[in-house]
């Protein structure tokens, strides 16, 4: 796929949203639109499209309807971070604080020398495709969700420890698989599926998530999933844990603390140039560029933390500010800045 | 003959006796928050007064909104419903106060409340937290005493 078609196609899926949107705003107005929840307890917009917080989804169903309707909305994130800037655009709709759907498209854009000097080489050995051109290196993706509420209610069982618990599935797509597979990983296309708790603790002014992940994720997707060396590839997922918590200082303003646990499938992985491991070539650019061999070899992935502080001045708009530190991400070392997010709701 | 009368009737005095101690019949219990309800709450919130106060303003909010103002006008006195909450919501934050209303159940029982229109009053209820200058923290010890009565308000 071209760009210009790549690009036309994220036009049409934006417009998609848009009119879904539209559609929810005034056709659905008498299918059961409701926007009757209380402020922020349906979560704001993940990167994965789901509802909760910032990384980590949470059992709550997005958007403002209760168990009498149907409401939703779309959001837009933006991470920069020194090597790496990420834009995050989609949409979830929740139906009757049971059932969720979301969409959501990745769009990653890298400035790492390292990288960079890899496809100038890879130019210069004669157009290998990597998936990378030298200064402009983009990762994309899709991400699809559902999410089902098993049992329980977040916000009134305060006099039960119970917590309301969901499950949710995630079929990521990944558009960039000759980047991601130049970075080490199997795949560029697979699915997640995660387990989540959440309870509100009224008395503390606070809501506390724990979810746990079944996935093979590296960094949620966007560089693939799972890994290859010489003794061939491997995607084996495994559970992770995450964690958000977000204490209230007034009806609609939070401040908080998110955890996510990542894997470990690439670390200390050479880039590889069309599927060889670019050892031998590192030792031959070695002696052109000192210190590339160290360069070109990934980092070991990092968990992702966040403080984030969440306003919600009405209920059709809330806007996220948080601090990432995500660490190590491939072959960029301390990968820590500023994450804002708007969700607007109808 | 007189044996089964006196038999019936032993049996209907029990039946009553049953009936005076379940709390069903004698208005409503307090609620059992699993982190529990401070021993200042109801000072926090300005003790009876206070309360009081806090009451007038849910109703007002109550009044204002389209989505629930039909429901306690259709089915309530609004000045009667002020003093009974008035004593119910100094009994639920611990203050030895006799609620002498109906249970939440009963009050609620034919009234088919969505969980729409009781998310409505939990937002009247912040709202006069905000009007009467009511701490955030504070007002939640009030939500976290009285959330457990979803379950039974909530019938549809």
């Amino acid at each position: 796929m071209n760009g210009s078609q790549g690009s036309k196609l994220r036009l049409w899926s934006c417009a998609a949203i848009f009119g879904a949107a539209a559609a929810m705003h005034s056709g659905l107005a008498s299918a059961g639109y409701n926007d009757g929840k209380v402020f922020l307890t349906g979560g704001v917009f993940t990167v994965d499209g789901a509802g909760g917080g910032g990384a980590v989804p949470w059992a709550t169903i997005t958007g403002y309807e209760t168990r009498d309707g149907i409401n939703g909305g779309i959001g837009y994130t933006y991470a920069n971070l020194p090597a790496l800037q990420l834009n995050v655009f989609g949409g979830a709709i929740g139906f009757y604080d049971r059932f969720e759907l979301s969409y959501a498209t990745h769009k990653l854009s890298l400035n790492l020398s390292n990288l960079d000097t890899v496809a100038l080489v890879a130019e210069a050995l004669g157009g290998l495709d990597l998936g990378t051109d030298p200064w402009n290196s983009t990762l994309q993706m899709d991400v699809y969700g559902a999410k089902l509420r098993l049992f329980g209610d977040a916000v009134y069982t305060s006099d039960s420890w119970i917590p309301q618990v969901a499950i949710g599935g995630l079929y990521k797509e990944n558009k960039t698989g000759d980047l991601v597979r130049t970075l080490g990983a199997s795949k560029d296309k697979d699915w997640e599926a995660y387990l989540a708790a959440t309870k509100v603790f009224f008395p503390l002014s606070t809501l506390v998530n724990f979810t746990v992940r079944y996935t093979s994720a590296n960094q949620i997707g966007l560089t693939g999933f799972g890994e290859c060396s010489a003794d061939g590839c491997t995607n084996d997922k495994e559970f992770r844990f995450e964690a958000s918590v977000a204490h209230l200082l007034s009806k609609n303003t939070a401040i908080g603390f998110e955890y996510q646990q990542h894997g470990d499938n690439l670390d200390g992985k050479s880039v590889s140039l069309a599927g060889l491991p670019l050892e031998g070539l590192t030792g031959l650019l070695g002696n052109l560029l000192p210190g590339v061999e160290d360069a070109l070899t990934q980092e070991k992935e990092s968990d992702w933390m966040d403080v984030f502080f969440a306003y919600a001045p009405n209920k059709n708009l809330s806007f996220v500010i948080a601090y990432l530190m995500l660490g190590n991400i491939s072959v960029a070392q301390d990968q820590n800045g500023f994450y804002m997010s708007m969700h607007a709701t109808f | 003959m007189k044996l089964s009368k006196i038999g019936l009737s032993l049996v209907t005095g029990a039946a009553l006796l049953a009936a005076s101690v379940q709390p069903a019949f004698a208005g409503e219990q307090k609620t059992k928050p699993i982190l529990g309800i401070p021993k200042s709450a109801l000072d926090d919130f300005g003790g009876a007064a206070g309360v009081h106060a806090w009451v007038e303003s849910l109703f007002y909010y109550i009044m204002l909104d389209n989505r629930i103002s039909h429901i306690f006008r259709e089915f309530g006195n609004v000045e009667r419903q002020i003093a009974l909450n008035t004593q119910l919501e100094q009994m639920v934050l611990g203050g030895a106060v006799e609620y002498q209303g109906a249970s939440m159940s009963a009050a609620h029982a034919d009234l088919g409340i969505t969980m729409t229109q009781f998310n409505a009053v939990v937002e009247a209820a912040y709202n006069a937290c905000e009007r009467n200058n009511v701490p955030y923290k504070t007002c939640n010890h009030l939500i976290a005493a009285l959330a457990p009565f979803t379950r039974v308000i909530v019938t549809r």
